[in-house]
């Protein structure tokens, strides 16, 4: 913690950055924070329950951050699967930022936990994670903490839909959907919604009804799933976000395993290594074109 | 009109829910939505029986304002065949409804929303769902450090909304002293009079609602006036930049808000001839929200945007209406991602409001002496 502190401060003292992007203590949990000055560094925290990825922050949708000055982010490895994908989209530039990499022993599902880590309270993604120690930053901090515990929770559940005969299935997510609320806070909270304008929210054509029944619903979380095949970072803030608790991660779990099936490719921290979509090869599975 | 006072035990309860299904009434009540035991979450659902009700919390996701403004309803739907353009409108009938179990907080926003809904012209659908629904609130003893419906002129037991407040007698919680409140409120009990018991047994429900008092109002102590006059002559200032760095504009807050209440009207077609008009919820967190066709966005930044969401809850809403678009429920600092906190926002605009009232004090105090 104090090595992230006088990091920060260092950074902030120098005049490297404006602000760093980092956690600290709040009224319900760890919560992202913006720290403007070197006496202000002592707020920051950095535990289980620095759960969400603050790529985000980066995003070029947030311009209005970006006006403040340039940041230093706090990032764990599976945030920097998101700040990877940022870079490898020309999205930002690598000198638009620094990156502070934590070493990490895995985070609560919800910042607002308490105790140690355990099967029920870590989150999925902290399973197998081999990003533990996130590379391409400028500075790593922290030892490195021993693994967090396994589950299997999501991966049981994505086998349990697939159990399912496809009218159980549309039955599931149909009860599952019709608690949407179209408020897109799923789409706001992700790193990799990068549009200026989504094809949701464009009228002339509608191409996706905006309204909160089952049939928009529908429309917009597969399109939002489809867009980040390939590209999703699998931070889980939609799900986290999601104030009508949708599991969300669910379907993002399942198009990543796809992905990870067809072209041997998983999101990770290196801009360099082209995304399926944003890559042609000649042994690229191609059954589908009849 | 003096609240009339009766008791209702929890065979008492179970047997009105019945009672009130087979009358025809649709019950909701909070219930719970998972069996987790360790993360209980809770929605407002249409029940069954009352077994499935969850008096005690958690509060739910959503505030009972989905019973009143759907986040989704037909306006009315069009087809077209040949030259001719035939409309269908909904029938304006709705489902005789009475709500067992309402949060104080939920219950206190609908009249503070009958204002505006009845203001340029009268929302029918809303006063149509209002007037077929009897609500049945429960004195809240739920509470977490979001809760600050006392900061707002609220309590845990408030009767603002209700037609008969129900108030927990023993720990258990499953007694209930019972006042009633309404017209409404009394012709409901006059229709299910063999379910209550008279007289009541008031066993600790005065010390109950003074505990739950007493906690809520630890949370948050400002002065809503002061924030107001402050808001209204500090529009542009540094603080709205900071406060709203982490927020994403994500509007979880406005969709689980029990007073956010605007919407958006849209016209969906549904084939070539035929086609729906449908009013959505919508929110002031959402850039599109003030979007103009020529492309220019009077709040183009979060900040702006987030400013506007306090500034119509404590300054525009109470200068229109004498009302604080607010009841306190706290659901917008537990359903966001980012940490955003309204208690934490009054608190600071409580300090900027005192000590700007300081200064000005101290300004005239110097130009007398």
């Amino acid at each position: 913690m104090r090595e992230l502190q006088e990091l920060s401060s260092k950074l902030l003292s120098e005049g490297d950055v404006s602000v760093v992007i980092g956690y600290e203590e709040g009224p319900r949990g760890v919560r992202p924070a913006f720290i403007r000055t070197p006496e202000e560094t002592n707020r920051l925290v950095f535990d289980h329950r620095a759960v969400q990825n603050l790529a985000v922050y980066l995003s070029p949708r947030r311009a209005h951050l970006r006006k403040r000055g340039r940041p230093a982010v706090v990032i764990k490895g599976c945030d920097a699967r998101a700040v990877a994908g940022l870079l490898r989209e020309s999205q930002i530039s690598r000198d638009d930022v620094v990156l502070i990499g934590v070493r990490c022993g895995g985070v609560y599902r919800d910042p607002e936990s308490n105790g140690p880590l355990s099967e029920e309270n870590v989150a999925d993604r902290c399973t197998g994670c081999d990003l533990r120690e996130p590379g391409h930053v400028d500075h790593l901090v922290g030892e490195l903490p021993s693994e967090p515990p396994a589950t299997d929770r999501r991966k049981s559940r994505i086998a349990g839909i697939e159990a399912m005969s496809p009218e159980e299935r549309f039955d599931f997510w149909s009860s599952e959907l019709e608690r949407c609320i179209r408020c897109h806070a799923c789409r706001e909270v992700c790193p990799m919604c990068v549009c200026e304008r989504c094809v949701c929210e464009k009228t002339d054509p509608s191409w996706v009804e905006s309204s909160p029944h089952l049939r928009g619903a529908l429309a917009w979380q597969i399109t939002h799933a489809l867009h980040l095949a390939g590209r999703c970072s699998d931070c889980g803030e939609c799900e986290r976000a999601c104030p009508a608790g949708i599991p969300l991660s669910l379907i993002k779990g399942k198009v990543n395993q796809v992905v990870e099936d067809r072209f041997d490719y998983r999101a990770g921290d290196d801009p360099d290594v082209p995304s399926p979509l944003g890559d042609f090869r000649l042994e690229d599975d191609q059954e589908f074109i009849k | 009109m003096k609240p009339e006072k009766l008791y209702l035990t929890e065979a008492g309860l179970a047997k009105l829910t019945h009672d009130l299904r087979e009358a025809g009434a649709r019950v909701i009540a909070p219930v719970l939505a998972t069996e987790s035991s360790s993360n209980p979450v809770a929605d407002y659902r249409e029940i069954e029986d009352a077994g499935r009700i969850a008096l005690g919390g958690p509060l739910p996701r959503l505030s009972l304002k989905e019973f009143f403004l759907p986040p989704t309803e037909a306006l009315l739907s069009w087809r077209q065949v040949k030259g001719d353009i035939s409309l269908d409108q909904p029938s304006g009938d709705y489902p005789r409804t009475v709500v067992v179990g309402a949060f104080p907080c939920d219950a206190a926003a609908l009249p503070v929303l009958d204002k505006v809904m009845g203001w340029d012209y009268r929302d029918d659908p809303w006063f149509g769902r209002r007037k077929a629904t009897t609500i049945i609130s429960r004195a809240c003893a739920v509470k977490d450090s979001s809760c600050f419906c006392p900061a707002v002129g609220l309590s845990p037991d408030s009767l603002k909304g209700a037609d008969i407040l129900l108030v927990p007698v023993d720990d258990s919680g499953n007694n209930h002293l019972v006042e009633v409140l309404t017209p409404a409120g009394e012709e409901l009990v006059e229709a299910h009079r063999d379910v209550f018991e008279s007289p009541p047994d008031e066993g600790k429900a005065d010390e109950l609602r003074k505990a739950a008092l007493d906690r809520a109002s630890e949370n948050l102590d400002i002065e809503p006036g002061a924030i107001k006059s402050w808001l209204e002559s500090n529009f542009e200032h540094d603080v709205w930049a900071d406060i709203a760095d982490r927020c994403h504009g994500c509007g979880a807050c406005a969709s689980v808000c029990p007073t956010c209440h605007c919407f958006d009207i849209i016209d969906e077609p549904e084939g070539i001839d035929r086609g729906t008009r449908r009013r959505n919820w919508d929110t002031c967190q959402a850039s599109l929200f003030t979007l103009h066709g020529s492309g220019h966005n009077p709040r183009p930044e979060q900040s702006a945007r987030y400013r506007q969401r306090v500034m119509h809850k404590f300054a525009i809403y109470p200068k229109r209406f004498e009302e604080i678009l607010c009841t306190g429920c706290g659901r917008c600092s537990r359903a966001c991602a980012a940490g955003m906190d309204l208690p934490e926002v009054l608190r600071t605009l409580d300090q900027l409001a005192s000590s700007s009232e300081k200064q000005t004090e101290a300004s005239s105090t110097g130009g007398v002496g």
